[in-house]
């Protein structure tokens, strides 16, 4: 780009493209719902199983969750390090998915006062704001719906067993993080 | 509107390319600046001063993997003046359509 007279149309025309340009510069998010939602549906379907099985402590299968927080961290620094721009939703998503993991370890922190019943309507709510407010950051409709269903789910929850429970968990994840996740890396592909 | 009367800082092709890609990012890296603006490093390096003179952007030397790294932010006084110059563009587009 060279230096020269500009008339206005010109500028407007810079303006736009640059605006455009910018904007288009979105990054794919996809990973961490793709990832998050195969390892919480695997995870409650799992619980759910071992469960009808009776197996002792078969709480044990979310010990894979501080797993996953592990690559996911291992995953977002190797991006950070790629890219070459920051963007304001990028920092926005960072700040509502990190109060969410904090509001996540609270509620499970909290678990052993208020019983595990609450806790998984309570995650349902934490999922749901996620996918959401994502949603709308991206301007992507299947997260929308998807943390709709959430919160529709949690409501549920209220009225069933915990083995059920766990199984409105896996419908949650598969509607609201891994279809939409998908969706979201086909859109970007 | 005469033209003339336009920022001149903002008015012209580079500088007005740098400024609209800074509002719409948090920051950017030189690297980003100079493949969206198919501008040279030089050329690039010279309008960026230049704003960064004027106080309209700051620009933030590093190193990553060491490697130089330079990030450019816009600031709130780059803010306004964008503003200001969209502003008085659509004002002399008005007095235009008027005539």
């Amino acid at each position: 780009m060279e230096e020269k007279e500009l008339n206005i149309n010109e500028s407007l025309s810079i303006i736009n493209s640059m605006i455009n340009r910018a904007q288009n510069n979105l990054s794919d998010n996809s990973f961490y719902f793709i990832f998050w939602g195969w390892l919480v549906f695997s995870s409650a379907l799992i619980h759910y199983c071992l469960l009808q099985l009776e197996v002792e402590k078969a709480y044990c299968v979310w010990l894979l969750m501080p797993l996953g927080g592990i690559v996911s961290f291992i995953y977002g620094a190797r991006k950070k390090k790629k890219e070459k721009v920051k963007t304001y939703l990028g920092t926005y998503m960072t700040y509502l998915w990190g109060s969410l993991g904090i509001s996540l370890l609270l509620v499970l922190f909290m678990m052993e006062k208020i019983g595990v019943t609450p806790v998984y309507s309570f995650l349902l709510i934490i999922y749901g704001i996620g996918t959401f407010v994502s949603g709308g950051m991206l301007r992507f409709k299947p997260l929308i719906n998807g943390g709709l269903i959430c919160f529709l789910l949690s409501v549920v929850s209220v009225f069933v067993d915990f083995d059920i429970q766990l199984l409105l968990i896996a419908a949650a994840i598969l509607v609201s993080y891994i279809i939409p996740g998908h969706l979201l890396k086909a859109k970007f592909n | 509107m005469p033209l003339k009367e336009l920022d001149p800082l903002l008015h012209s092709q580079l500088r007005l390319a740098i400024v609209s890609l800074l509002v719409s990012v948090e920051e950017a890296e030189f690297t980003y600046l100079k493949a969206e603006t198919n501008a040279t490093a030089g050329n690039l390096s010279v309008q960026l001063q230049k704003l960064k003179e004027a106080g309209y952007i700051e620009i933030e030397k590093s190193f990553k993997d060491n490697y130089p790294q330079t990030m450019c932010k816009i600031t709130s006084k780059g803010l306004k003046a964008f503003d200001t110059y969209v502003k008085d563009i659509q004002h002399y587009l008005n007095l235009k359509t008027k005539k």
